[in-house]
């Protein structure tokens, strides 16, 4: 099967960059609403961090634009409301502000500074931030859901027209969402710690998650591979899916996708919940765990939250490549003269 | 072609970043007014007959003159891909068809409904044309294409638009690649002539989109 490359690695990697970002955003916002993180530093990086994955998904797709200076004339050049990519550019732009704007009231400084400066704000504050958060996780959704929409309502590609594509980058939208923010949160370890409940939560939302786009995923393959239609659109699904599976994707989607974006950082979510829930399994006696200096658990705790997280990630950009390689149209015009000759 | 796309891109690099110092600047209102200036679209329910092409199988040698015919007619530079394709078809019992096509012209073209800056529409005659002062280069038409007929030049989309941009009058003259045909196996004009000289033998090319192209077959 000859793959897709009209779209190439850069609407590939706006797919990735774009739902990573919109879930780390969810996430970060989550953990400041529940007030489970007491940090602003890492919840302030973690917004940034959104933001800016969504801004650089935003100029490697205007990279690969043909005319780029028109491409930013949004006003124009996003002006056709029976387009995906129209809600979802001015989705992307919204998202944006409110995460900038969010990351940038989360920063110790700043907050400290409005607070002194501004008896409003000083009252305010918190309802604008609490705010901010609801409305960027909103939006951040909505980015997560629309970079598989984008793909499906082309309408043409078989493999992508189904809502089970939109399902699929949603639940890894999340997925590398969470692991953005705890990769944000090892990295920041020394200098403002998360709390334990904080970080639990992230681990059992991996949990959750990669249990959820397993199902999903299941159900997207078993979809494509289904016996029952013989036409051009079935064979195309099924070679498509048949290509990922067992063709010549095989060894990236397995290797990537598979053990790396979702075994191990379930494996190590697991690890990471039985380390702070039963800290002394595993010590060879109780004197030995006593003796271990918390910093050392920290360290190991931090190790296995940052293989998880990075697994997640490179699991969740080979995803978006692989879908995007594996697209390919349907011959329905070789249906047609085939029937007609014979 | 390699070297081609490698220079779009730089200067898709340098062009975006000249774009964003412009908008910061308040080059933005200038751009807008160049915008304004352009041609306006015509609105989409224009369109008052279906124009499209017959093409007979068994007349069809394959010979790619009217692939040629395209080209010289409407002056496509070499960077640009063709217009028109001649596929093969190998029968059951041996014997090789051909067939030539272009870009549909569908009555509910998904490259129409999915371009974001509205650059593609049908017009009177019913042909899918492309604003190449509108359309951005996103490509989202192509993957949206049944047929996958949208092909790209440096400046904008490019594909079959019956020879319009290079002056053919509908109705008065046939495009440049009917005209090339010496077997007769390409017709153009409005869709219900075209399937009434065939006595209703002509059928569809396919179902997605509703195409504009019908397809006589080994008779």
């Amino acid at each position: 099967m000859e793959l897709q490359f009209v779209w190439g690695w850069q609407p590939a990697l706006y797919l990735f960059l774009g739902g990573m970002g919109a879930g780390a955003f969810v996430m970060a916002a989550v953990l400041y609403l529940k007030g489970k993180a007491k940090s602003s530093l890492v919840m302030s990086a973690s917004m940034w961090a959104a933001a800016v994955s969504l801004m650089v998904g935003l100029l490697l797709l205007l990279m690969e634009l043909i005319t780029p200076v028109r491409g930013l004339l949004m006003w124009q050049s996003f002006s056709h409301f029976t387009s995906w990519m129209t809600y979802g550019a001015w989705g992307a732009f919204g998202a944006i502000v409110v995460f900038c704007a969010s990351a940038l009231l989360a920063m110790p400084p700043v907050d400290r500074w409005l607070t002194a400066h501004g008896t409003w704000y000083a009252a305010h504050g918190s309802a604008v931030r609490s705010t901010l958060a609801v409305i960027g996780m909103a939006l951040g959704v909505f980015v997560a859901f629309y970079t598989g929409m984008l793909l499906m309502s082309a309408g043409s590609v078989p493999l992508w027209d189904t809502p089970l594509l939109p399902a699929l980058f949603t639940v890894s939208a999340f997925d590398t969402g969470v692991a953005l923010v705890e990769i944000v949160t090892v990295a920041l370890a020394k200098k403002d710690a998360v709390s334990a409940n904080a970080k639990r939560l992230m681990e059992r939302s991996v949990v959750v998650l990669v249990l959820v786009e397993v199902l999903v995923m299941v159900a997207f393959f078993g979809t494509l591979l289904a016996p029952g239609a013989s036409d051009a659109v079935a064979a195309a699904a099924s070679a498509s899916a048949t290509e990922l599976l067992s063709g010549q994707l095989a060894v990236w989607f397995w290797g990537l996708v598979a053990v790396a974006g979702l075994a191990l950082p379930l494996v190590m979510a697991v690890r990471g919940l039985c380390a702070v829930e039963h800290p002394a399994e595993g010590a060879d006696d109780a004197s030995a765990a006593e003796a271990e200096a918390p910093s050392s658990r920290r360290s190991r705790f931090d190790a296995v939250t940052f293989v998880g997280a990075a697994g997640a990630l490179v699991g969740g950009c080979a995803l978006r490549f692989l879908i995007l390689a594996a697209g390919v149209h349907a011959d329905v015009v070789s249906e047609t003269i085939f029937r007609m000759i014979n | 072609m390699n070297e081609s796309v490698n220079v779009t891109r730089r200067v898709a690099l340098k062009a975006s970043a000249a774009g964003a110092c412009a908008i910061a600047l308040g080059g933005g209102m200038v751009l807008a007014r160049e915008a304004d200036a352009r041609e306006p679209l015509p609105a989409s329910d224009s369109t008052k007959s279906q124009y499209g092409f017959l093409t007979a199988l068994s007349r069809c040698s394959g010979c790619g003159r009217c692939v040629e015919a395209c080209r010289e007619g409407n002056a496509l530079p070499d960077d640009v891909p063709d217009r028109r394709k001649v596929s093969s078809f190998q029968r059951d019992r041996g014997r090789t068809f051909f067939i030539s096509t272009s870009c549909m012209h569908c009555a509910e073209p998904s490259c129409m409904s999915v371009c974001p800056a509205g650059a593609i529409y049908k017009d009177e005659n019913g042909l899918v044309r492309v604003n190449d002062d509108r359309c951005i280069g996103c490509k989202y038409c192509y993957q949206a294409c049944p047929y996958e007929v949208p092909h790209y030049s440096s400046v904008a989309m490019d594909k079959c638009d019956a020879c319009q941009k290079a002056g053919v009058k509908v109705g008065e003259e046939d495009p440049y690649c009917v005209r090339a045909c010496k077997f007769g196996a390409l017709k153009f004009g409005p869709i219900e002539e075209l399937l009434a000289v065939t006595n209703g033998a002509a059928e569809p090319i396919a179902k997605p989109n509703g195409p504009s192209c019908l397809v006589l077959g080994t008779e």
